[in-house]
């Protein structure tokens, strides 16, 4: 130990730790706790938040308290670049945000002027920052009111605050705040909700000295003009065959204050869509930040919509029978499968019918057999008379044999239903 | 759909072959004759393992098969095991499995085996029969002398292990019905599992189907698919958030005013600061007596109020409590919760009682009604802040007088914040 070598020198009995001062220790200690290890890992809400901050629109973070959220903002400051400025709402008067009056010399000359505070000038100063607003729902009503104007107008008193600040509230569910504010209908519906929960995995990790460290979306550049296309198609295929979405108060009790569909959170949705299309997100992502805009029913109308726009068009496969790809997983293979033969039926031709046919064959080959029996059964009553039956309708025998089981079967269980009758 | 067959050459008997057609025919059958769930059941991906008992789920919706189960089962039991355990994932009984886990503090593997017991109790009530055989050995509520048609959650403080369950240790429906990872399973890395986004889609596309064409499916199958995205809020969370956000509004409790200044102020000489009032909300509670609300009812909504207020910083003697039927009674202060008396019975006219509150000096911030609803209410906005918690009624009885046969009660007024009042608690 050379660091105490002009001590052990000359007491070697005492031993050195009597003389180093405590809090040396304790900072070595503090510094021993602090030393951690980060690791990858993949993190949905973190990815969702950093997308909905990018797209510019006022995000809520509702959680129970402790959970992390501040080391979150952290995290998401670092990696888009900005300086985070944290103000803990509960601890603020309204003034701090709505500016304080100052009375002038002649207030009737020269009015009296709103002074902000002086965080708020260094961000102006700055150009550019993170703005969080925690503890959100435990301040006064004041304060929420003062603080939801410059959430959504971005004034504080006479002070506007560039576009590049991004601004962030916290909020705790209403279940966990102690005075339970929530948020009313309209105030509601200009935020992106996001539930904010703890994995218990990583915490528990994290204690043992390895957080994880997300990586965090980039937009394509490439990707961009694809990005709004493919928005805008799936926001208004879904719109225009369910006009009944585009507006819906939420009529009751539990569903006050949370994320209900407007033409304002459509075109928020629109948004997030494109961000995360460019961002190459995953549909966990996607499904967090859409269901926090229109609310679970429609943003799961909306996400089964933009499954179907996955799936393989059926002229596509059609026109290519022998090297079709079709999905693995069953129900949209079936999907996938009804819709060749609705094509079918739609424009009858014989060439088509046998293409069909082909593709029939093919599911068969490389899937479950019971997928095929209804589509086969449809598109056998579509024949016309002067077409001849395809060879390869053959090779469905299996599926003939399959269906008379399934059959009999339906025909056991009634037998038995009736007899114990 | 690719088959994946564990590495187990060295089996001591003759392993039998997956039947692999009988498999999907009673797919096909259960898919028939539940069309509902045909997409769910199409969306399994099928696994054959030799490790499991019968047939088994997990939660990122495999299905493991046993070859032998198979063999031994006939065509339509084996359609039954298929909505069997497509009704364990639908139903997010894992979840719900650890999240009764976590809150009752049940731990080890004999309380996981309770859990899959009431599951299946939850499910094998009503998905059989029209034309789906009942699996031989499914466990029902009878069999534990359990009544039917409740939630695994109820079911699950109603047994124990003993003697009656004795037979049903085999039992074994995997992590997908119980939460309990099992050592065959693939895990989340494997392949072929469903995301939580695209599970959440198949079982939004099934409840979608349900509630689409009702007539088609049973009770409990229509009871999940309203619930399944939109579960029933605890009433309590729910009637102390509303009072909480009427007492707290402008006008009421503590906020800042420019009415005096800030003791602040005298550090920033030349600004104005509002100082930090404190006005402790008062809240009128009537209390609707008619012979229709139970004194047990009536006992924990009361209490509730009393305590929501306490906690947004009221004072015992700010709540007051009413009780009101054809007239409103005496107006009593709130010292002892169990001291007030609840006189009344018979017909019921809350406007008086809305009167009576609103005559009180000082005025309360906001009046809570506890009733059934079958009232006649004010025709105009009262001049403060209402919460109604409503007691459900099937049937509109108790309201109808002889004087007034024609009278039929309304709903509450639109400008009355209203939660419903013992709806089934958090049960998903």
């Amino acid at each position: 130990m050379p660091a105490y070598a002009p001590f052990s020198s000359t007491e070697t009995s005492a031993g050195p730790a009597a003389d180093v001062p405590q809090l040396d220790v304790a900072g070595e200690l503090l510094a021993l706790l602090r030393d951690t290890g980060t690791e990858p890992r993949p993190d949905t809400q973190l990815e969702a938040l950093t997308l909905a901050v990018a797209a510019d629109l006022p995000v809520v973070l509702w959680g129970e308290p402790g959970i992390g959220k501040t080391a979150a903002l952290t995290q998401l400051a670092a990696a888009l670049d900005l300086p985070l400025t944290t103000v803990i709402a509960s601890v603020h008067e309204p003034s701090d945000f709505s500016g304080l009056p100052i009375v002038g010399d002649d207030p009737a000359e020269q009015g009296v002027p709103m002074a902000p505070p002086d965080w708020a000038v260094r961000l102006v100063r700055a150009g550019r920052g993170l703005l969080f607003l925690d503890e959100l729902s435990t301040a006064a009503p004041a304060v929420q009111a003062a603080l939801l104007r410059l959430v959504l107008e971005r004034r504080i008193g006479s002070l506007q605050l560039p576009s590049e600040v991004r601004i962030v509230a916290a909020a705790n569910p209403r279940s966990s705040a102690a005075d339970g504010w929530e948020l009313s209908p309209p105030l509601a519906n200009r935020f992106v909700h996001l539930q904010w929960t703890h994995d218990h995995e990583v915490v528990v990790r994290g204690l043992g000295g390895t957080w994880p460290r997300a990586t965090l979306p980039r937009l394509a550049p490439e990707r961009l003009p694809e990005a709004v296309d493919f928005a805008r198609r799936a926001v208004c295929g879904l719109l225009s065959a369910r006009p009944a979405l585009v507006h819906r108060l939420p009529s009751n009790e539990a569903r006050r204050g949370g994320p209900w569909p407007s033409p304002r959170t459509w075109d928020m949705t629109l948004s997030l869509i494109a961000f995360a299309t460019a961002a190459g997100s995953s549909r966990d992502v996607l499904s967090a930040l859409v269901r926090g805009t229109v609310g679970d029913g429609p943003g799961l109308e909306l996400l089964a919509g933009l499954d179907r726009m996955d799936l393989p068009d059926p002229e596509t496969l059609l026109a290519d029978p022998a090297h079709a790809a079709l999905p693995e997983r069953g129900d949209l293979r079936q999907a996938v499968l009804d819709g060749v033969v609705a094509a079918v039926r739609n424009r009858p031709e014989k060439s088509r019918w046998d293409a069909a046919w082909a593709l029939l064959v093919r599911a068969l080959e490389t899937g479950a057999p019971d997928l095929v029996v209804v589509p086969a059964t449809t598109l056998a009553s579509l024949r016309q008379e002067d077409w001849d039956v395809p060879a390869s309708i053959e090779q469905l025998a299996g599926v003939v044999s399959l269906s008379r089981r399934a059959d009999r079967a339906a025909t056991r269980t009634a037998a038995a239903a009736q007899a114990r009758r | 759909m690719t088959f994946r067959t564990p590495g187990t050459p060295g089996t001591p008997t003759a392993p039998v072959p997956l039947d692999l057609g009988k498999l999907f025919a009673a797919r096909l059958h259960a898919a028939r004759v539940r069309p509902y769930l045909a997409t769910a059941l199409f969306a399994l991906h099928t696994v054959e393992s030799r490790r499991v008992p019968t047939m088994a789920v997990d939660r990122h919706w495999r299905c493991y098969v046993s070859p032998a189960f198979v063999a031994a089962t006939p065509v339509e039991e084996l359609a039954g095991v298929w909505v069997h355990e497509i009704s364990h994932l639908l139903r997010d009984h894992h979840g719900r499995g650890d999240r009764v886990a976590r809150e009752r503090g049940l731990t080890g593997p004999g309380e996981r085996l309770r859990m899959n017991i009431a599951a299946d109790c939850e499910i094998n009530d009503d998905v059989f029969g029209e034309g789906l055989a009942r699996p031989e050995g499914a466990v029902g509520p009878k069999a534990l002398g359990l009544p039917e048609g409740e939630l695994m959650e109820d079911y699950l403080r109603q047994f124990r292990l003993g003697p009656r369950t004795q037979s049903l240790a085999w039992l074994d429906c995997g992590s997908g019905a119980d939460g309990l990872e099992r050592e065959w399973d693939l895990g989340p890395d494997g392949s072929h599992g469903l995301s939580a986004q695209e599970r959440d889609a198949v079982r939004f596309r099934v409840a979608q189907g349900i509630t689409g064409r009702p007539g088609d499916a049973p009770k409990g199958w229509q009871r999940w698919a309203e619930e399944a995205f939109h579960p029933p809020q605890a009433w309590r969370e729910l009637l102390g958030a509303a009072v909480r956000s009427a007492a707290s509004g402008s006008g009421a409790g503590q906020d800042y005013s420019y009415g005096r200044p800030s003791r602040r102020s005298a550090g920033v000489p030349g600004a104005v600061l509002p100082s930090l009032r404190r006005r402790p909300p008062r809240v009128s509670v009537v209390i609707d007596t008619s012979g229709s609300v139970s004194d047990a009812e009536l006992g924990s909504a009361l209490l509730e109020v009393a305590s929501i207020s306490r906690a947004v910083g009221g004072r015992r003697d700010l709540v007051t409590v009413l009780s009101c039927d054809a007239a409103a009674g005496v107006v009593h202060p709130l010292c002892r919760a169990e001291g007030i008396p609840l006189v009344g019975g018979g017909g019921t006219d809350l406007r008086s009682g809305f009167t009576k509150a609103l005559r009180a000096r000082p005025r309360p911030d906001v009046v809570v009604v506890l009733t059934d609803g079958q009232t006649p209410w004010p025709a105009a906005r009262p001049a403060c802040r209402t919460v109604v918690g409503l007691f459900p009624r099937q049937h509109s009885r108790g309201s109808w007088s002889e004087d007034r046969p024609d009278d039929v009660p309304d709903s509450p007024p639109a400008w009355a914040r209203t939660v419903v009042i013992g709806s089934p608690a958090g049960a998903r």
